[in-house]
């Protein structure tokens, strides 16, 4: 063998290849990126904006944050619990003329994507008293000097949190740059790699184009009268 | 408080601590004043199975979070 074909083998067999297919996980899951972690060992679902992930097979959860925010949470009990990826529309005149912009769409966005966390880890067995918390992202990476769009998320996920009477375990948020995370719900672990601000322009774009869809997309459609 | 007074409107989250709203509305049905009143769960699940729970349950409607303010009150005058 080659030297670099030996290495690779060396490689492999130090990092097995996935031993079985990736643990079931529930129907609303299934369109969820899953992949083997060679370095790991071990089974990982990865993220896009307004994705979330929750799991009770000791997965882990991955994803790259530029100014959107992800709510890591888990039962510290059950070593149950998942993450979270998601964005406030800018758009805030959308339900603020009954309302008034107490309960901006925004606002009913984010809401949504932490309740949908929480809620599906209670119903796995979490109990809110034993609920772990930590949060990341909301860099400075999207949008101009008139308004720091990661700061607003942040603002949104520290003001959820505290209401819902959470405390915060750990927290990587705000500075200018876009984020790689990986979360396991298992042992409570995040890891975050700051990555270069300037060449990310596939994070950029995406996320771009996510804000514009929530910005676009008409809220409030799904009414079924029985 | 439902069995003490009647009202012509309920609107309910389905994921809570003690009694989720599908329970709620199939208790409150049960009940002789809540028994054509206007039963609307509101949540944020939209599966077809969990709509369907609702609906066996006697809910009149079924509302996907977020809501869209014009769309609910809309809803609410179709079915008082």
């Amino acid at each position: 063998m080659t030297h670099t074909k030996r290495h690779a083998a060396a490689e492999k067999a130090r990092y097995p290849a996935a031993p079985d297919n990736p643990p079931p996980t529930q129907q609303h899951f299934a369109h969820i990126s899953r992949y083997w972690d060679r370095e790991n060992q071990g089974y990982a679902a990865k993220l896009l904006p307004g994705e979330y992930y929750v799991t009770t097979a000791g997965e882990r959860i991955s994803t790259v944050l530029g100014s959107c925010v992800s709510a890591c949470v888990r039962d510290r009990r059950l070593g149950i619990g998942g993450m979270n990826h998601f964005m406030l529309p800018l758009d805030a005149s959308k339900g603020s003329s009954i309302w008034g912009t107490a309960v901006s769409a925004a606002t009913r966005y984010g809401n949504v994507a932490m309740e949908r966390l929480i809620n599906d880890i209670l119903k796995l067995g979490g109990r809110r008293d034993s609920l772990e918390v930590k949060l990341v992202g909301g860099g400075r990476v999207l949008g101009g000097i008139a308004i720091d769009i990661g700061a607003r998320n942040i603002e949104f996920v520290r003001k959820y949190v505290a209401d819902e009477g959470f405390s915060v375990a750990g927290e990587d948020l705000g500075d200018i740059f876009p984020r790689k995370v990986h979360y396991s719900p298992e042992t409570g672990k995040l890891r975050v790699k700051k990555l270069n601000a300037v060449r990310n322009d596939t994070l950029y774009e995406r996320e771009r184009h996510y804000l514009e869809v929530l910005d676009r997309d008409p809220v409030g459609n799904d009414i079924e009268l029985f | 408080m439902a069995r003490e007074n009647a009202c012509d409107l309920v609107i309910t989250d389905v994921n809570m601590p003690r009694m989720d709203g599908i329970t709620l509305v199939s208790e409150l049905r049960g009940l002789p004043h809540y028994r054509l009143t206007p039963l609307l769960l509101l949540t944020t699940e939209s599966s077809q199975e969990r709509k369907l729970e609702g609906k066996r349950a006697g809910a009149t409607g079924w509302i996907v979070k977020p809501f869209n303010p014009e769309q609910l009150l809309a809803t609410m005058a179709r079915v008082l």
